[in-house]
């Protein structure tokens, strides 16, 4: 389109309102309606019931400790407020406020001047769920913990007594005493497991509890029997001592497992906040007004301002604009938005304001895929540790036959001890150990990821991670940056370089599209000082044109325009790169070349997957000179470009034929079916749905120099799971035959279960922490 | 030793107690957050007046 007039743009005028668009922001909490998703109602002395409300909040902005205190008096100060507790350490706040004296924007708005953001934390009664069950777990651990060590007083002196030192009836009371806090134990802290084990017994299926289930059962009924009836067929001797030992020790492994498991979870929470939590819709009257973006239904009309996120999927249908799409699709470059076109959830409006029609909400947009899969990828966990008690399962049904074995052996002999030899068969064998060994690692490992940014969605997929020998990399996307880069300039005669980038970056300043963010960071400390442009516009799709205010900068006085080669008025050159022209009246002043960036860190990273002996290759769908550029630059040997999704995956299967085992890394926009193929594969970035990406392992952070890192910590985790399992079948080989030879009293098994599997665990937790040697 | 069945029955009594106090502790969640209380010694403490000096009264 040749524009030779200066003539306004089409885009829409930004709304004047009395108030910053930030604090408007804030009205939409002021709703009633709105309370309920962070907020409660509470009671509170003084008040009317059902006017005072709770609210969970999450604070951006706290650096430490002393901002806590910082935010609760910047809050108290207000009337209505009666109660802050904010805490660094978790990033939260919760506020008791008084609907009669006080609103969410007044307090927002407090919080804000002074320095922090407030945000509603959406997930409040989510988290409660969580916490009841972790107080739970806790207390059923400290439960067994607390009477442990009472029945262990209780016990000391059977063990110190030579025989006869005791007389019966005192021995009686310590047995009842034990028996009475032995009680807690049974009830509260040894639950689970029955209800396990009963649940077990239902399906026909056999885990891990089952046997620990019967053990305490049969050492408490034992115990029991001893305490009320010491002249009974069942013994003499009680195993109170041990019962709470073993149970113990059992919590506190599955405890530190939950703690774990938490930990890996919670690196999810990053990507949920990226919708906006207002917008403005169009009501009925044809006003536009501020509502929450929960509140919005299928077919409304909203408008989006500039530098705002788009909070659905829709249809443009006034407006144009500049739209960045990277973190959905990987595309660096800005997609242009005409009237019409189909815009994202979570894409950012970069030009103008535009009104859009909403056409699908929430879990169906692709951005709520992608959060849905993020989600789910933390709890296909448990999976792993199903499977390694399907391979489990014949161990333990050979532990339970020797059991029974070895109780009908010592039966005759002397019942007391069979029924002992029984228990300590079910309570030795640490079915823990290989249960315990292939998850705790891989767990271990797959948080130390998560805190640096790599998300696991396969867990099975760290094992493969240790075979690795070749690794492939795509181009666009994995190897080279999202953000534009200034490569070539050339300018007419009488300008100097840094003029025109000053002068362009002049009007770049007032534009978010990428060049211009581009242009802006080329200038950086080399302007000569900031031209003054008065009437800068930018128009969709050709550029920006501004005024001249500061003479002696160009010969030319007057318009000055940034743009396409046609919006310039200047005849385009035919090239490799994109092509940007600065002019003014007087004509063609300058034209700027533009790429693709390298990471930064991606020759340091290849350079060190050399050094460790991978092969690394590249295949890139772009063009073979671009290809080879970026290979030579960075010392890949082997590379090619002009490579379809079909040619990738020819040249992946020839490798995997050689017997090789290959690592993929790309961004998941076209490499879906070679990511799938390969024998490991890495997603670079947030790029096109991820349902179709089919990656094991996903970088939103693009950090290459994590690879090395992931390779090494795999190879780790596979010698520490050899480590464990080669520990379970010598320390079972030992003790089990030890417990059917009736050699193993009873706290002697509880105390050999618990360190087993206190020591798979220990080892397994060596794999969080990892030296650093990059 | 008789004295031990007054004793032993008071023990099991009072670790019950400890039990129920226990149960209280953590579910009014005085257990939740172990980091940000330890770090209240450093804050000021503004609700109560500074004490008034004894230079005060005089001059």
């Amino acid at each position: 389109m040749q524009a030779t007039s200066f003539a306004p743009t089409t885009a829409l005028p930004v709304p004047h309102s009395s108030e910053p668009a930030e604090l408007a922001r804030f009205r939409v909490f002021d709703a009633p309606q709105e309370w309920s998703v962070f907020s409660r109602a509470v009671s509170r002395p003084g008040a009317e019931p059902g006017r005072c409300w709770e609210s969970q909040l999450l604070v951006r902005g706290m650096h430490c400790a002393a901002c806590s205190l910082a935010l609760e008096r910047a809050l108290l100060r207000l009337d209505g407020v009666l109660e802050v507790h904010a805490s660094a350490a978790s990033g939260r706040a919760s506020i008791t406020w008084s609907a009669d004296l006080s609103r969410p924007s007044a307090w927002m708005n407090a919080a804000q001047a002074a320095g922090y953001e407030l945000l509603p934390a959406s997930d409040a009664f989510a988290a409660d769920r969580g916490r009841q069950e972790a107080r739970l777990a806790l207390w059923r651990w400290l439960v067994a913990g607390f009477c442990m060590m009472q029945v262990m007083m209780y016990a000391v002196p059977g063990y110190l007594a030579g025989p006869g030192d005791i007389t019966p009836d005192i021995e009686k009371l310590l047995r009842w005493a034990s028996w009475v806090l032995s009680l807690p134990v049974m009830v509260f802290s040894a639950g689970p497991f029955f209800r396990n084990a009963w649940r077990d017994l239902r399906k026909r299926s056999i885990s891990m509890d089952l046997p620990v289930a019967l053990g305490i059962a049969m050492t408490f009924a034992i115990s029991s029997a001893a305490t009320f009836e010491p002249g009974g067929v069942w013994g003499h001797e009680v195993y109170f001592d041990s019962l709470t030992m073993f149970v113990f020790f059992l919590l506190t492994g599955r405890w530190l497992e939950q703690r774990l498991r938490a930990r890996t979870a919670g690196s999810l929470e990053l990507l949920m906040q990226r919708l906006p939590d207002s917008v403005e819709r169009q009501a009925g009257s044809g006003q536009f007004e501020r509502v929450a973006v929960r509140r919005l239904a299928v077919g409304d009309v909203i408008r989006v301002l500039p530098g705002e996120a788009f909070p659905a999927d829709g249809t443009l249908l006034l407006g144009e604009t500049f739209a960045d799409e990277a973190l959905l699709t990987g595309e660096s470059r800005p997609v242009a938005r005409l009237a019409g076109a189909t815009v994202m959830a979570g894409s950012y409006n970069l030009a103008a304001a535009v009104e859009v029609r909403v056409d699908r909400l929430g879990a169906a947009t692709r951005y709520g895929q992608i959060v849905a899969l993020m989600a789910q990828a933390a709890i296909e966990k448990p999976r792993l540790a199903l499977l390694a008690d399907r391979v489990a399962r014949p161990f333990l049904l050979l532990v339970m036959a020797a059991a029974a074995g070895a109780a009908a052996f010592w039966w005759n002999t002397d019942p007391a001890l069979a029924l002992m030899a029984a228990v300590a068969v079910l309570v030795v064998t640490c079915p823990c150990a290989l249960s315990l060994a292939t998850p705790a690692a891989m767990l271990s490992s797959a948080g130390l990821l998560a805190r640096r940014g790599v998300l696991v969605r396969r867990l099975q997929a760290i094992e493969a991670l240790a075979d690795i020998d070749t690794i492939v990399f795509d181009k666009t996307g994995t190897l080279t940056e999202a953000a534009i880069v200034l490569r070539g300039l050339h300018t007419r005669d009488g300008t100097t370089h840094a003029e025109a980038v000053a002068m362009a970056s002049a009007l770049a300043q007032h534009s978010l599209h990428p060049v211009s963010r581009a242009l802006v960071a080329a200038a950086g400390l080399d302007s000569r000082g900031p031209a003054r442009l008065a009437d800068v516009r930018e128009r969709a799709g050709q550029g920006l044109e501004g005024r001249l205010g500061s003479p002696g900068l160009s010969e030319g006085t007057g318009l000055l325009r940034l743009g396409s080669a046609s919006f310039c008025g200047v005849k385009a050159l035919p090239a490799e790169r994109l092509q940007v022209y600065l002019a003014d009246e007087s004509g063609w002043i300058a034209r700027f070349e533009f790429d693709e960036g390298v990471r930064p860190d991606a020759a340091q990273a290849i350079a060190l997957l050399q050094k460790a002996g991978f092969d690394v290759q590249m295949l890139s769908g772009d063009l073979p000179a671009a290809a080879m550029r970026v290979a030579t630059q960075l010392g890949i040997g082997r590379a090619e470009g002009g490579c379809t999704p079909e040619i990738k995956l020819d040249r992946l299967k020839a490798l995997q034929r050689q017997g090789r085992k290959v690592l993929m890394v790309g961004d998941g926009l076209n490499d879906g079916p070679v990511l799938a193929g390969a024998h490991v594969s890495v997603a670079l970035g947030l790029a096109a749905p991820l349902a179709q990406a089919r990656s094991d392992f996903v970088m939103p952070g693009g950090q290459l120099t994590m690879l090395p890192v992931m390779l090494f910590q795999a190879r780790r985790t596979m010698r520490v799971v050899k480590q464990n399992l080669w520990w379970a079948a010598v320390y079972n080989a030992v003790c089990v035959p030890l417990a059917l030879a009736g050699f193993l009293p009873a706290w002697l098994a509880g105390l050999g279960m618990a360190m087993s599997s206190l020591l798979v665990m220990a080892n397994a937790a060596r794999l969080a922490k990892i030296k650093e040697r990059y | 030793m008789d004295i031990l069945f007054l004793l032993v029955p008071l023990s099991v009594l009072l670790a019950l107690g400890v039990v129920g106090v226990l149960a209280w502790a953590i579910w009014s969640g005085q257990f939740e957050e172990l980091e940000s209380e330890g770090q209240r010694i450093f804050q000021d403490d503004l609700s109560s007046a500074p004490p008034k000096s004894a230079a005060d009264g005089q001059a």
